[in-house]
């Protein structure tokens, strides 16, 4: 039973921390919560399954393609609204990310449907590592997930662009007396979040199916283990993402007998399946209530 | 074209008072409340429950408003300390927790399929043909009084101290005025008239699932207090027509072009969302902005 919650937990932390990653920066940079996040992800699985189902290319080189577009659309978001109000409060900010991503949204269901989709119906191989059993896919979810993880660490610390980040993460007004060109740096890491949001949209939908409510079941999940992890703190956000995902599978998996024990109640007493998808939100609840200033140290504690 | 003028009337009363009570909120105390819907759903679920074990309607939408404003105190004494965003992002959360309990449980909500035959105010009293437009002058009623309302609350002492904190949360500190207990009761008047618009809705429509009470709903009043202007009671109450016949206006096009109910609901919702892109953009304070008081 534990091997199964922790090897959910894996799978299903890597697919948080590719967004968790994106949020946490924009959030630290541009003080605002990304709710358009969500859809940067819905519209890179989107663009995943045309190369896919239309043009007929391999799933890999069209999730490198949804990718490079997920990243262009969030740069152009950033080009067409977030750039205009730059000097404007976060909370304008945050108003305008919402209009956005309920723009996109309706933009993706209108053009897809409402129905679900997969990239692929084949059966699928499946592994047991003792007791628990995962997919030939969500391997490949993992490890395309912690390679991606990888290559932003490398990223962060091994490029000029990497040290712009932090140096602006860390003071603004510094970072711009040193020279560097914040406005630039900021268009790279639209791009750069939204290709990681659009890649973990994908892998999404691997794991499950496209529909366009994807990108509102995973930004406040998101959101929460941003929060967990201290906002502008990377490592914290993929932390973060782990522990909420362990907690989402761990709750599920619990017998809560022993809660209602006390009131008389008999039996095993299990979160009902319609309530599954409930327990993230009753998670992040909990985890602000808690922890409203992360378990890690931010950039900036908001 | 009467009844659909009549019908129009009270659904643009219902946002309206919704509108008004989020720009108190909002626009006045500077509380990000995502999770809005959450207090429509209570009250139409609370007045709906109540009316059909045979509460007097009128009584039912009253307790109905009661029950949204003790949640609404509920919800905003745990969290009253976390700052705007995560405040945000908490508020939407609960709606959605909500929502999820309001489909789940049957022996109370009567889950996906709903509660039906839900009775309708004064319905013994006036002659059913001249009821929607009873029902009407009955929302513009409770409409007024919630205008009313708000205005003498934002022009008393009460109010202006709530424009400082929305302004400057550690000035109002320092002027000994206790920020939380402020934030405190504009939540839960706001959430009063939240779940009276919800009782209105659900004697209105006699009949409520939970597809009624999806964020969408807080969004569209977002976008309302937003285009209408943010401080401003006048405005909740235009942005609230404007973007319900906005919103529902798609319908009408359904009769000249071709297109289904999802691409039609699909435009919709991309409406919303645009508008209030550009409204942030091109008119960050609303249509009719907040007027500056000179002492």
């Amino acid at each position: 039973m534990l091997e199964q919650v922790l090897l959910n937990s894996v799978i299903r932390g890597s697919e948080i921390a590719s967004l968790a990653i994106g949020v946490t920066i924009l959030f630290s940079l541009l003080r605002f919560a990304n709710f358009a996040h969500g859809e940067f992800a819905l519209l890179g699985a989107y663009f995943t399954y045309f190369f896919v189902s239309v043009l007929e290319i391999n799933l890999w080189v069209a999730a490198v393609l949804g990718a490079v577009l997920g990243g262009a659309v969030a740069l152009s978001s950033d080009v067409a609204l977030f750039s205009r109000l730059r000097s404007s409060p976060g909370v304008v900010l945050l108003i305008a990310s919402l209009g956005l991503s309920i723009f996109l949204r309706a933009v993706v269901a209108g053009i897809w449907g409402v129905e679900g989709h997969t990239y692929s119906d084949e059966l699928e191989t499946i592994y047991r590592i003792g007791e628990a059993v995962i997919t030939h896919t969500q391997v490949i979810i993992v490890i395309v997930s912690f390679t991606a993880m990888a290559l932003f660490y490398l990223l962060l610390n091994h490029t000029q662009l990497g040290r712009a980040m932090r140096a602006m993460s860390d003071n603004m007004a510094l970072a711009k007396a040193r020279g560097i060109n914040i406005e630039v740096t900021i268009r790279w890491i639209w791009f750069i979040v939204g290709s990681y949001a659009a890649l973990g949209g994908t892998l999404i939908a691997m794991d499950t199916q496209l529909w366009p409510e994807m990108g509102v079941h995973i930004i406040l999940v998101v959101f929460a283990a941003t929060i967990l992890g201290g906002i502008g703190n990377v490592y914290g956000a993929v932390i973060g993402s782990f522990l909420i995902a362990f907690l989402e599978n761990a709750s599920l998996a619990i017998d809560w007998a022993f809660l209602f024990a006390p009131f008389g109640v008999e039996g095993s007493v299990y979160i009902p399946t319609g309530y599954k998808f409930a327990v993230s939100f009753a998670v992040l609840i909990i985890v602000m209530l808690l922890f409203p200033k992360g378990i890690m140290k931010g950039s900036k504690g908001d | 074209m009467i009844e659909l003028a009549l019908f129009f009337s009270v659904l643009i009363g219902i946002y309206a008072i919704m509108a008004l009570a989020l720009n108190l909120q909002y626009g006045y105390a500077g509380l990000l409340n995502f999770g809005l819907v959450a207090f429509f759903a209570i009250g139409a679920y609370a007045s709906a429950l109540l009316s059909l074990s045979g509460v007097p309607v009128l009584i039912a939408m009253a307790i109905a408003a009661v029950i949204s404003a003790v949640v609404g105190a509920l919800i905003a004494i745990p969290t009253m300390k976390l700052s705007v965003h995560y405040w945000a992002i908490v508020t939407i959360s609960i709606a959605e927790l909500i929502r999820v309990i309001s489909t789940n449980e049957e022996w109370l909500t009567g889950g996906t399929f709903g509660l039906g035959d839900i009775p309708q105010p004064l319905a013994t009293l006036v002659p059913l043909e001249s009821y929607p437009l009873f029902f009407a002058g009955f929302t513009l009623v409770l409409v007024v009084a919630c205008y009313l309302f708000s205005s003498a609350l934002v022009h008393s002492p009460y109010g202006r101290v709530l424009k400082v904190i929305r302004e400057d949360e550690d000035f109002g500190q320092s002027l000994g005025k206790d920020v939380a207990s402020f934030k405190l009761r504009t939540m839960v008047v706001g959430a009063a008239m939240v779940g009276l618009a919800g009782a209105l809705y659900t004697h209105f429509t006699t009949y409520i699932t939970p597809q009624a009470f999806e964020p969408i709903v807080t969004f569209i009043i977002w976008a309302a207090v937003i285009l209408g202007g943010k401080g401003n009671l006048l405005g909740s109450l235009l942005g609230a027509t404007v973007i319900v016949l906005l919103y529902n206006s798609t319908r009408f096009i359904g009769d000249y072009v071709e297109l289904s109910a999802v691409t039609l609901a699909n435009i919709r919702l991309a409406l919303i969302g645009l508008l209030i892109m550009l409204t942030v953009l091109l008119r960050p304070n609303g249509i009719l902005p907040e007027r500056k008081q000179v002492f």
